[in-house]
């Protein structure tokens, strides 16, 4: 019994232990990385979506410019409120004052 | 190698030596400070294999590249994106489909808004008749 624990420790730490390593690595790789392509189509995905959210951004104020019963969201008003020297805003804001 | 959005590089503008901790820093969204304290503290705390950790830091800035210029950000929100595209890349996905979830809704409600406005001037027009 003695005999066979040193073969036991160093038959774990050469064989068991790697292969343990080994098996989280190659998990990992396979469910954790983007490859080349699937990131470059992230990157224009994630660019593509920024520019429309701001070409939407305009379209939304243009539209309240031209009738204030038109509703934004929420998120973008909140938005504005931070850097407020929008001009559609301020056509928006003239023509209300009009019509009280 | 092509250059790659999910690399490690050094980032040796924000960096104080090499540029090692900034481009940790920057790779993995901790706060640069965090890293350099964690480092240091690091080194004393390992006592006698405290001189391995800075052989690593010179290893790793003679190994890794300086970071591409076209890999600068635009913004905080690019950076952030960046940072959890490394972490967590599934996640990332979803959120820019949410995104164009998003600006689809939106623009539907611009549509639905512009359409209804134009069929109430046109039953005004035929009022008038």
């Amino acid at each position: 019994m003695h005999d066979l624990v040193p073969i036991l420790v160093c038959g774990f730490l050469f064989i068991g232990l790697p292969w343990v390593i080994l098996h989280y690595v190659t998990q990992w790789k396979k469910n954790g990385g983007l490859s080349i392509e699937d990131e470059n189509l992230l990157d224009d995905l994630h660019d593509l979506a920024r520019r429309l959210d701001e070409r939407m951004n305009t379209i939304e104020r243009i539209v309240a410019a031209d009738d204030p019963t038109f509703k934004r969201p929420e998120t973008e008003r909140l938005r504005d409120e931070r850097e407020d020297d929008h001009v559609f805003d301020q056509i928006a804001e003239r023509r209300r004052e009009r019509r009280r | 190698m092509a250059p790659r959005r999910t690399h490690f590089y050094l980032d040796k503008s924000n960096g104080k030596f090499l540029g090692v901790c900034a481009g940790i820093a920057d790779y993995t969204g901790i706060d640069v400070l965090l890293v350099r304290v964690g480092f240091v503290l690091l080194n004393f705390a390992t006592g006698f294999f405290g001189g391995m950790g800075i052989v690593a830091y010179f290893v790793t800035a003679w190994l890794a590249d300086e970071k591409p210029r076209e890999f600068d950000y635009a913004d905080r929100e690019d950076k952030k994106f960046w940072q959890k595209v490394r972490a967590r890349p599934g996640h990332s996905v979803r959120d820019v489909r949410a995104r164009f979830r998003d600006i689809d809704r939106r623009l539907a409600d611009v549509e639905t808004h512009v359409t209804s406005q134009n069929s109430r001037l046109a039953h005004e027009i035929e009022a008038l008749r």
